[in-house]
């Protein structure tokens, strides 16, 4: 679309909100800092290979809010600057159809097996995954955290995520996640010869927590960048006034290390823009996911064929059909969600297939 | 290659979650109906907010009028 009517002065733009999925597709952490930020949108730009631009939402996620708070809707805005559609789930076939409405058919239909997109890998991890076993946390939310950031100190290179259950952010007793995850951005590793990562917690009168102090295990190799995760019973938390959390640990960037000690303050309440991690540890893909993608054929025979697939599906549909049958079937779609799995969620062992 | 083709899918599940709702006509119309519904709607003025580039400059929603506009909302995951 974005060739078919960028020359019929129709502008595109990809905004950059906050993550929707945390952990996935590269180990993508939330960014701290608009420089960040605008960081994950240019790495964006590579990975997905599209030469469409970006705007970049502001840390308060102003646009987002003001425009519904959904993950992946769209909206056409006419040369006037009023709204003439909006979709909460974007959908191209149906934005397709309204530019054709709103400024005319085009000559020639780009269509999706038409673009060759230059796809780019994550960024490599700069050191071992796949060390320290990972937590498993599934049905929790992201709550609210505010790192204390000093404009002069070092970057955040392990950034918390703060997850609770439903009972605790409801009535203030139940489990409190604290993962420290290295950001891919700033390429750190763990430093694994100086004592492992701390954290301190400071509560509020009446807030209980089980260990307000603890320590990430002992790990043997020299670095990894495996998340360093605590889930935590909490109690009578009940109250606005957040928790102080302070945390050290060592963390190399290239050559050089760094012991760093950085704070955060923790709200027991859901943060909106968290988003919900799609991590090793907050399950996802599967088995499961392959039976949800079958389900999408109307004709009930167990497979999908190329009209039922969408988004990036639809160009790589040829590689993906390995035996060549013209459809997705069961296997083939397991086998996928476990690339996924080995690729994209380090930690998460993928099982051999026997020969 | 694999390794290409393992990043290719990544991506191309990495969108599909939700889409497996969409698949769901009913919820996806009442979804839609919902969000039809809250402001701003169609009609109404898209608000003038600053948002930025990914180089860093500043852009008020305002200075994209004089086209036809398709804002996407998406992020890396």
């Amino acid at each position: 679309m974005y060739r078919d009517y960028g020359p019929k002065n129709v502008k595109f733009f990809f905004v950059y909100k906050s993550l929707a999925h945390p952990e996935l597709a590269g180990d993508y952490v939330q960014p701290f800092t608009l420089d960040e930020r605008r960081a994950h949108a240019r790495q964006a730009q590579r990975q997905l290979g599209a030469t469409v631009p970006w705007l970049v939402d502001a840390m308060d996620n102003r646009l987002k809010h003001a425009l519904g708070d959904r993950p992946n809707s769209d909206y056409i805005i006419d040369p006037k600057g009023v709204i003439v559609r909006k979709r909460a789930w974007s959908h191209p076939g149906e934005v397709r159809k309204d530019l054709e409405a709103l400024v005319g058919k085009v000559d020639k239909v780009t269509r999706e097996e038409d673009i060759k997109l230059a796809l780019e890998l994550p960024p490599k991890a700069p050191a071992e995954r796949g060390v320290v076993p990972r937590i498993k946390r599934p049905r929790m939310q992201a709550i609210e955290i505010a790192p204390v950031i000093d404009p002069k100190g070092r970057p955040f290179y392990a950034k918390l995520r703060a997850e609770a259950d439903a009972d605790a952010i409801r009535e203030g007793k139940g489990q409190l996640y604290l993962g420290f995850h290295l950001d891919p951005f700033h390429e750190a590793h763990w430093n694994n010869l100086t004592p492992p990562l701390k954290y301190k917690i400071e509560l509020p009168d009446g807030v209980k927590i089980a260990k307000a102090t603890g320590e990430a295990p002992k790990v043997k190799p020299a670095s990894d960048c495996d998340p360093r995760e605590f889930l935590l019973d909490v109690e009578a938390w009940t109250t606005d006034k957040p928790i102080k959390l302070t945390v050290t640990y060592s963390a190399c960037v290239t050559d050089a290390c760094y012991v760093i000690k950085q704070e955060y303050l923790i709200h027991m309440r859901r943060d909106r823009d968290g988003g919900g991690a799609r991590g090793a540890g907050a399950g996802f893909w599967g088995d499961e996911f392959a039976r949800q993608q079958i389900g999408r054929s109307k004709r009930n025979d167990g497979k999908v064929d190329r009209t039922e697939v969408i988004g990036l599906l639809v160009p790589h549909f040829e590689k993906l059909d390995t035996n060549k049958d013209g459809y997705l079937d069961l296997e083939e779609l397991k086998v996928a969600a476990e690339w996924l799995n080995k690729h994209h969620q380090p930690g998460t062992p993928v099982p051999k297939k026997e020969k | 290659m694999k390794r290409v083709l393992a990043f290719a899918l990544g991506l191309l599940i990495a969108g599909l979650p939700a889409g497996v709702a969409s698949a769901q006509p009913e919820k996806k119309q009442k979804n839609e109906a919902e969000f039809a519904k809250e402001k701003p709607a169609v009609g109404d003025k898209l608000p003038d907010l600053t948002v930025y580039s990914p180089d860093g400059k500043e852009v008020k929603l305002s200075s994209l009028q004089g086209s036809h506009v398709v804002l996407t909302f998406g992020c890396l995951t």
